[in-house]
């Protein structure tokens, strides 16, 4: 079953360059995704696009059928709620505790004022604790995001991104800042968030090797353009130069 | 598609290029006002300023435009080799041009440097500078009468000028704390980055930083001159003028502080589908609470100083005494209030700078 449709997508920058052209792809539910491509190939301008952080040009982007580019500024948060996203750099808030960090994934189902006095109900924050037991970091609940190491301020993302329940989880490339022993522990976890809470992922990924390894199926980006769509395991040499260029050599991550 | 951008690179162009023009017509009408008053000056008269006849300096409005044309046709001129370097719509329009000479040995280079020859010179003649006068026999003898004064303050007089030291620090007190909610406030809407979404949202920060511009740009001095008039003279004008004020400075080094955090947190917070309030209060705050102790503390500061000086137009406090002292000459009791002031200034100086540190 589709969950997200993305059809003839266009995005062009205020100076002109044609950042997205023409993409469209769907992505089934239970499926882990990934998108690959070199940088400013596209793939943050995409992740980016389908939760409207940045303001589509042209195209059909939907959500479970329902439209989000026609999506106004409510509809708009109500799509945003049910997508998760994380981060290269983890995004997290730093003077926030790691609690507090896990719970603003509630944000876009609560009330303003609730929300800032920071009520949150006690379901809420079994559930937040819950989910901070699941990315194995139920220790640091209560120290503040930016004493931690960076591969624990990903997996609090990830936990923050789980709290909205989400039925679609963007992350654009989560592990691109991580040492390799650190990026598959994080991977594992949103195989994680994935296998077992049955969470559909579209993930931004540099490496190939972290591509065949955690995705079911892969697209691939090159200057903007949609080159290939199929299964991980079936990227050859030829493909490969296709979307990286004759020069490149692939660089494995163990 | 593609065409409505290739449209909006020309316009972006066009308006660059109008810039420039702009800044262009500016320097040649200031090269042909120089010129004017070297003229006048070279005729001997003592001050030149005085000699300038308005005619003549609206004939050099036209005048500039001519001069501008010509220039603009044979030579690349210094405002469009600044928005060569600085707009990226006109950079590497001229590429070749720009980059085969170094900027100083350019026309533009050369030109910019005559004009500053030029303003030094108009500088020295329109300040008086003069070395007689500096080391003038009378003139050092009277200094140094002051000079001794200052050092014997009377201290007789240590009660009331506490007293009144007392009025200044409270008045820049109140002034800041009543400036800061409002500048709080009033900074997100004066911040571009927050303020980008909607066409009403840009003329919102558009109008919010104009009117930081113009209460900041007219000095706490005339500020005070104002409500004097207003509310009459005495420690409450003083008040209104210094948090009028402080609300324009605190607004706009809090907005440029807004503008310059981190955008990360900011999309993560989007992104779970907040609402704007929720994304400034669990993504901005956070980021400024800090920047904005130390800027609010370092205002106070500011304050203080300021308020002294006011007091010279009737918003009482020390600065009021000061006045009454050193119009009456007695230069002992103006030392007393010398060394109280430096004291007290002093003093926060080194609090506030602690402080900061602490919160950094």
């Amino acid at each position: 079953m589709t969950i997200l449709s993305v059809r003839n997508l266009n995005k062009y920058y205020d100076d002109g360059v044609h950042a997205l052209k023409d993409v469209s792809f769907e992505v089934k539910k239970g499926e882990f995704l990934g998108v690959i491509g070199l940088s400013g190939s596209g793939k943050s301008t995409l992740l980016r696009c389908i939760n409207r952080l940045i303001e589509p040009t042209e195209g059909e982007i939907s959500l479970n059928g329902q439209s989000i580019t026609d999506a106004d500024k409510t509809e708009l948060r109500v799509h945003r709620s049910k997508m998760g996203m994380i981060f290269q750099h983890f995004n997290l808030i730093n003077r926030k505790t790691v609690l507090e960090n896990i719970l603003l994934g509630k944000l876009g189902s609560m009330g303003t004022l609730s929300a800032i006095l920071g009520k949150y109900s006690a379901q809420d924050k079994k559930r937040a604790l819950e989910l901070l037991d699941i990315v194995g970091l139920a220790d640091k609940a209560q120290k503040r995001a930016d004493e931690l190491s960076g591969g624990q301020k990903q997996r609090v993302a990830i936990a923050r991104s789980l709290m909205q329940n989400p039925e679609i989880l963007l992350a654009d490339e989560p592990v691109a800042s991580l040492d390799p022993a650190t990026s598959h522990s994080v991977m594992k976890y949103l195989e994680k968030a994935n296998k077992d809470l049955g969470t559909t992922i579209l993930c931004n990924l540099h490496f190939l090797s972290l591509v065949r390894e955690y995705t079911d199926r892969v697209i691939a980006l090159r200057k903007g353009e949609l080159v290939y769509e199929g299964s991980s395991q079936s990227i050859d040499k030829e493909w490969f130069s296709k979307i990286y260029g004759d020069q490149a050599k692939e660089v494995e991550i163990r | 598609m593609s065409s409505v951008y290739k449209n909006k690179a020309l316009r972006e162009r066009k308006k660059a290029l109008t810039a420039a023009w702009i800044i262009d017509y500016f320097l040649c009408y200031y090269f042909l006002f120089s010129a004017y008053f070297l003229i006048i000056m070279f005729q001997g008269y003592d001050d030149p300023a005085e000699e300038l006849q308005v005619k003549t300096l609206i004939w050099l409005f036209p005048a500039a435009i001519v001069m501008n044309l010509i220039v603009s046709k044979f030579f690349s001129t210094p405002g469009k080799a600044l928005l060569e370097r600085t707009n990226k719509f006109l950079k590497g329009f001229n590429k070749e041009k720009t980059e085969s000479r170094s900027f100083l040995k350019s026309f533009s280079g050369v030109s910019i440097l005559i004009l500053i020859a030029l303003t030094f010179i108009i500088g020295f003649k329109v300040t008086n500078v003069s070395l007689y006068a500096l080391f003038n026999k009378d003139g050092l003898r009277g200094a140094s009468r002051i000079v001794n004064a200052l050092a014997n303050p009377n201290l007789n007089i240590l009660g009331e000028v506490l007293k009144q030291m007392l009025v200044t620090i409270y008045t820049a007190f109140i002034a800041t704390a009543f400036a800061i909610p409002i500048a709080f406030l009033a900074s997100f809407l004066g911040a571009r980055n927050l303020m980008k979404d909607s066409l009403t949202s840009k003329i919102t920060y558009n109008v919010v930083r104009f009117i930081f511009n113009v209460i900041r740009s007219v000095e706490p001095l005339i500020w005070a001159i104002i409500f004097s008039i207003w509310v009459t003279i005495g420690p409450f004008c003083g008040t209104l003028a210094l948090m009028l004020h402080s609300v324009a400075s605190l607004g706009k080094l809090y907005s440029e502080q807004i503008e310059n955090i981190d955008d990360g947190p900011l999309e993560a917070i989007q992104a779970t589908g907040a609402n704007k309030i929720q994304v400034i209060w669990n993504a901005v705050v956070p980021q400024i609470v800090l920047p904005y102790l130390s800027f609010t503390i370092y205002r106070w500061d500011i304050n203080v100083r300021m308020a002294t000086v006011i007091g010279l137009v009737g918003a009482g406090g020390i600065g009021k005494l000061l006045l009454q002292y050193q119009g009456q000459g007695q230069w002992n009791e103006v030392g007393t209030i010398a060394i109280v002031i430096a004291i007290v200034v002093w003093a926060m100086d080194f609090l506030s700078a602690r402080i900061r540190e602490a919160l950094s």
